[in-house]
């Protein structure tokens, strides 16, 4: 008898850990988004439980609330935060069949239109949008192409600016574009510097890069494709679903919209798209 | 009344033959009977004429064997002759008798023998009797005279001849009676057809009726089939017969039929409804929901609940999920457990409950004006593989019928694959969202790990970094801190000192411009004022020296003006104002600046101007003219003779690529000051733009000037975006071309950005400088260039070498395979594809099967430039590929990347 009490009271006492931890990640998230206006609530917990922790074993704080006083009387520890929020991961022709995809099947689309206008929702540090560049110029598009590259930390959109890559990923991003189909010698694009790769400004000049947060900005223009490609994940339904909607606000009639590989379309949205190529999750917005 | 009898069709047949066969009879007993009289009539008049022949024949003979006798008699007088006489006279009239009592219905002939007895007994009379007596008296005589006289021989003729008569008159007799019977023969023959007619007729009667009654409905019953069967399968007709056959009970049979049938097609149809109802639906409550909207109405329920069985192991639960009619969530209890109720009975028992005239009123059916209970409840399980998935209950004002339990029965199979195929959805797009999210976590997760493997790989490359400079920093820390600490104190002196004299620079310039300025604007005004000699006081003379001091002063302003400009530059603090400047009005500038000085020194002033040159140049329009007056003036200050020419043309499209490569777009104007003076020696060609430099020390007092006005030149032409090139020969002239580009799209632009872009463009455009750093990258690198072409060998070995690169080459494949099996420690191979004994592809396909050089980057150079000749490239192994003619800042860069030590490989 008294043991099944003990186990009650474990149970009971795991139970009220996860809810203090539940209001602590509340409030940091609330603090953040008062004292900054960056809007992280409705990001996928579990993954921000995780990047919380891993900040505060970094800087060795016992609790979130800790975390909290820092980042609300701390400005530049906030930049750290976004940080450690966005996850940059990408790669230049990241997925190169989907790249290849592109260039075989959506291009031809796109050579119809006297002006295409692409955005990169969640660019990281660009790689992505300055593959697209490089595969447009070599489809003779990038001229009559305006990329927008935005994401909601700003020191990434500075990174991203630059056009600068690592020499030490440059291996892998030449192996990617010879996967992806290209069509010329990757390294015609770039120079180098003793550890950077940096490509051409005539790569560059038709990219916008400018900040914008998915979970709170508005549609910003018409755009012939939207690149989103592994942003979603990190977000929870309600979040998704008001991306989407700006997605489909924004797409212009049989515009293309292209997730990454684990995403897929909320329901209230898959009647609106044709599954344009499933594999490569890339959906075709039905003109109505 | 006969209508109503029942007459099958058996009894018809039967009747119409019957009918048939008794008309035969009565025929064949016609007949028979008129055969048997016809047979009785011949019989009679054959024996009847027999007889009557046979009697005149007797009572012939009678009287002839009477007259004999008598004469027989007479002549002998033998009484024996007498004998057939009396004989005769005994029996002829008994004969007479019967024959005329035979031919009775024959007068005529009865008054012939009539006339025939007479004349017999006239003849005995008078002849016989007379005679017989004479002679039995023997009275000869008399008898002879009685013989003359003859009395009797005239009776016996006039017999003869009544017998000759009669035998005439009884055969007309005969004969009339034959044909009588002949007539009668035929008349018979004819009724005999008569009959057959009738008999026809009457058989064809029965016949057209019965098989008409039969006929007749058998076409209606066939009719009204048809029409079912062409109405598609509209089962509401029904076959009326009006008889009361075996047809009749045929259409019976098919309406009852049609009915099972109707029935069978609505509890298909409503099967069919309820199954495409649930098409589409993947949620279990809006599949009981709807299945209850549905199956209610077709009840004629007023009531029902849907339970759901939910739970699994001991703990399963019916549960409420849908209503129909219900008012409230009173209506019905929510949940049941198996064997609870008779909805849990239901469930455990798989059984239908159908409860009839409910005594209770527990559940009332409402409508908005009226509340009534139920008159049945019917609780039904629906069941898939044998287990009960749900229980409906309704309830119904009516009472259920069997057709609605039949329906029922039929659904609940139907609809128990439908739950749970539409459970089993369910359960899939639980899982399958459940996998999304996992999925997405997990992709989620590999992202932040990478981020995490990368920031870590990040710090432990920095930290080593760290550690590496902190253990030499270390070495040296004890002994550079004294040294910093010395150092430190005379840099702070320096640094004192440094401030001080900047500011000691500052102040001087300062003091100088507005101290100089000030006492020359006096003497220049003054000194004007004077050469216009206005008051006519001075001699021609002084009024020339008068315009030399005016002169000199304004060279002396020039002169500051000068030191302060460059030392703007210097200092970065020079504004430049970018402005449209018509390029047409420059020689008119230049030509009223110049002409005079060219007049005054013997010299001879050309300007040209291309006939193609743009009018407006966007620049900086004053700077353009200070660099083309310092050019000027320079030309004129070094030229005794000949001539000075200023050319204004567009530049040459290469000229701009060599010397401005960062410049794209625009024009780019190429103004040239030519001069026939004493020229620059080629050494001193670079000296002259740095500031207070002439060609030598002479110069400067052959010639005067500071030697600023190049330098300053040098840098407004930087400034502008532009450079000045020099072509030059000792005595024989120099030429100094201006390259000027347009500014269009900038405007006006801080010196500050300008400077930027400068730096910018140089960087760029000299990749080689910038990448003397990357000689540490390279310096040492092991390199092997596999190729045949000798020039292409001695220049790309060449430029690797000056990089620092140990360079060893290989004149095809199998020379390469050579090197390799010696020592495979090469850094990177760059490999040719079209070579003599043994090609690239090949070379590179061997190389990748060593296992030692599988990871070493190998860079095919290729000549082609089809991308399948590249995929060859990368199928053969090649880590990347660059195409001839090669570009070598893009090889080095290439080198570079596949030189760098790669993260997360």
């Amino acid at each position: 008898m008294s043991s099944h009490w003990g186990e009650d009271d474990t149970e009971l006492e795991a139970h009220s850990q996860d809810e203090l931890e539940r209001i602590e990640m509340n409030l940091l998230l609330e603090g953040i988004y008062c004292a900054y206006g960056f809007d992280f609530r409705n990001y996928l917990r579990s993954s921000l439980r995780r990047r919380i922790y891993y900040r505060m074993n970094l800087d060795k704080l016992p609790t979130i609330t800790t975390l909290l006083n820092k980042v609300l009387h701390e400005p530049d520890y906030m930049d750290k935060i976004v940080n450690d929020f966005s996850i940059k991961v990408t790669e230049m022709f990241r997925d190169p069949s989907f790249f290849q995809t592109f260039r075989l099947e959506v291009v031809p689309f796109l050579k119809n239109y006297p002006e295409i206008r692409i955005w990169h929702a969640g660019c990281a540090t660009g790689e992505e949008v300055y593959s697209m560049a490089i595969l447009l110029k070599e489809e003779g598009l990038l001229d009559k192409t305006k990329l927008y590259a935005t994401d909601m930390n700003e020191q990434i959109i500075n990174t991203a600016k630059k056009g600068k890559f690592p020499l030490k990923r440059m291996q892998s991003f030449t192996k990617n574009y010879l996967q992806a189909g290209g069509a010329k010698e990757f390294s015609s694009y770039y120079t180098t510097d003793d550890e950077h790769a940096l490509f051409h400004p005539s790569i560059k000049g038709n990219i916008t890069f400018a900040q914008h947060n998915l979970a709170t900005d508005r549609s910003f223009n018409e755009f012939h494709v939207i690149l989103c490609r592994n942003v979603l994940i990190y977000f929870d339904s309600v979040l998704q679903s008001r991306v989407h909607d700006l997605f489909f606000d924004s797409l212009a009639p049989k515009g293309f919209l292209a997730l990454g590989n684990m995403e897929s379309l909320i329901s209230a949205h898959k009647a609106q798209y044709e599954d344009f190529n499933p594999t490569e999750r890339i959906f075709r917005k039905i003109n109505r | 009344m006969l209508r109503e009898m029942r007459l099958n069709i058996r009894s018809k047949i039967a009747i119409g033959y019957f009918l048939i066969i008794c008309c035969l009879g009565v025929s064949i007993v016609v007949v028979t009977d008129r055969i048997a009289s016809l047979q009785e009539e011949i019989e009679t008049i054959t024996s009847h004429d027999i007889e009557v022949h046979n009697l005149i024949a007797t009572i012939r003979y009678n009287a002839i064997s009477m007259e004999s006798s008598q004469r027989g008699f007479i002549m002998t007088g033998d009484e024996a002759y007498l004998k057939p006489y009396i004989d005769g006279k005994a029996q002829w009239e008994a004969n007479y008798n019967s024959l005329y009592q035979l031919i009775s219905n024959n007068p005529s002939t009865q008054k012939e023998l009539e006339e025939i007895k007479l004349t017999i007994r006239n003849w005995i009379a008078t002849a016989g009797e007379p005679t017989i007596l004479l002679r039995k008296q023997n009275k000869t005589p008399e008898i002879i005279k009685f013989y003359t006289e003859d009395n009797g021989k005239k009776s016996i003729d006039e017999l003869r001849e009544h017998f000759e008569s009669l035998s005439n008159k009884q055969m007309e007799w005969t004969k009339m009676h034959i044909l009588e019977l002949d007539n009668r023969n035929k008349l018979l023959t004819v009724s005999l057809y008569v009959m057959l007619l009738i008999v026809t007729a009457v058989a064809f009667l029965i016949v057209s009726f019965v098989s008409g009654s039969i006929v007749k409905t058998i076409k209606q019953v066939v009719k009204t089939i048809t029409e079912i069967a062409s109405a598609g399968g509209d089962l509401t007709t029904r076959i009326e017969v009006k008889t009361k056959d075996e047809i009749k009970d045929l259409a019976e049979a098919t309406n009852k039929l049609l009915t099972s049938l109707e029935m069978q097609n609505w509890i298909q149809t409503k099967l069919a409804e309820v199954a495409t109802m649930n098409q589409g639906i993947n949620d279990l409550n809006t599949l009981a929901q709807s299945f209850l909207m549905k199956i209610a109405p077709i009840l004629n329920a007023t009531h029902g609940l849907f339970y759901i069985r939910k739970g699994l192991g001991g703990k399963e639960q019916l549960v409420k999920i849908a209503s129909y009619a219900s008012y409230g969530d009173d209506a019905g209890r929510s949940s049941f457990r198996l064997g609870e109720g008779l909805i849990g009975q239901c469930a455990l028992e798989k059984r239908t409950f159908l409860l009839n005239q409910l005594p209770g009123h527990d559940v009332m059916i409402t409508s908005g004006l009226a509340q009534a209970a139920p008159q049945s409840i019917l609780i039904v399980p629906i069941e898939f593989e044998g287990k009960v998935e749900a229980v409906v209950e309704f309830a119904s004002l009516e009472s259920f019928t069997s057709q609605h339990l039949k329906l029922l029965e039929q659904i609940e199979g139907h609809f128990g694959v439908a739950i749970n195929n539409i459970a089993g959805r369910m359960e899939v797009e639980r899982l399958l969202s459940e996998y999304q999210v996992l999925a997405e976590d997990l992709q989620a997760q590999t992202e932040e790990l990478q981020t995490q493997s990368e920031e870590l790989q990040m710090q432990q490359e920095e930290m080593r970094m760290t550690t590496e400079h902190l253990e030499e920093q270390n070495l040296y820390a004890e002994q550079k801190t004294k040294e910093l600490e010395k150092a430190k104190k005379e840099l702070e002196i320096y640094s004192e000192e440094l401030k001080q004299s900047s500011q000691y620079k500052t102040n001087f310039l300062a003091n100088m411009s507005h101290e100089l300025r000030t006492p020359l604007n006096s003497i220049l005004i003054l000194s004007q004022l004077l050469s216009e000699n206005e008051n006519r006081t001075l001699s021609p003379e002084e009024e020339g020296y008068a315009r030399v001091i005016h002169t000199s002063g304004n060279d002396l302003l020039t002169l500051i003006d000068d030191i302060l400009d460059l030392s703007k530059v210097e200092a970065g603090k020079i504004t430049l104002t970018v402005d449209e400047v018509n390029v047409t009005e420059i020689p008119v500038h230049m030509k009223l600046s110049f002409d005079p000085i060219a007049e005054k020194n013997g010299l001879s002033f050309y300007v040209f101007v291309e006939s193609d040159v743009p009018d407006l140049l966007h620049t900086d329009g004053q700077r353009l003219q200070q660099i083309l007056k310092n050019l000027l003036s320079n030309a004129f200050k070094f030229t005794d003779k000949g001539s000075v020419t200023l050319k204004i043309q567009n530049a040459d499209p290469h000229k701009i690529k060599e010397l401005l490569p960062s410049h794209d777009t625009g024009d780019v104007l190429a103004i040239s000051v030519t001069d026939t003076g004493i020229g620059i020696p080629s050494n001193k060609q670079q000296l002259i733009f740095e500031a207070f430099q002439q060609v030598d020390g002479n110069t400067n007092r052959q010639y005067g000037g500071t030697g600023l006005g190049l330098s300053i030149c040098h840098e407004f032409t930087r400034l502008l975006g532009g450079c000045i090139v020099l072509e030059s020969r000792p005595n024989e002239g120099s030429t100094f071309t201006l390259y000027i580009p347009s500014m269009q799209n900038r405007g006006k632009e801080l010196l500050a950005t300008a400077h930027q872009e400068a730096a910018a463009t140089a960087s760029l455009s000299m990749p080689a400088e910038s990448s003397s750093t990357g000689c540490s990258l390279f310096a040492g690198k092991k390199v092997l260039l596999v190729e045949d072409d000798a020039r292409n060998v001695y220049a790309i070995v060449k430029a690797l070498e000056q990089k620092a690169f140990v360079v060893k080459v290989a004149n095809n494949g199998k020379q390469c395979l050579e090197i390799l099996q010696e020592e495979s420690d090469f850094d990177l191979v760059l490999m040719d594809i079209m070579m003599p004994v043994m090609d690239g592809y090949e070379a590179m396909r061997i190389i990748r099967q060593d296992p030692v050089m599988k990871e070493t980057p190998v860079i095919a150079l290729t000549a082609k430039a089809m991308k399948s000749d590249r995929e060859k490239c990368l199928e053969a192994g090649a880590s990347d590929y660059i195409s001839k003619p090669l570009n070598m800042d893009q090889l080095f860069s290439l080198i570079r990347v596949w030189l760098t030590k790669q993260v997360g490989n």
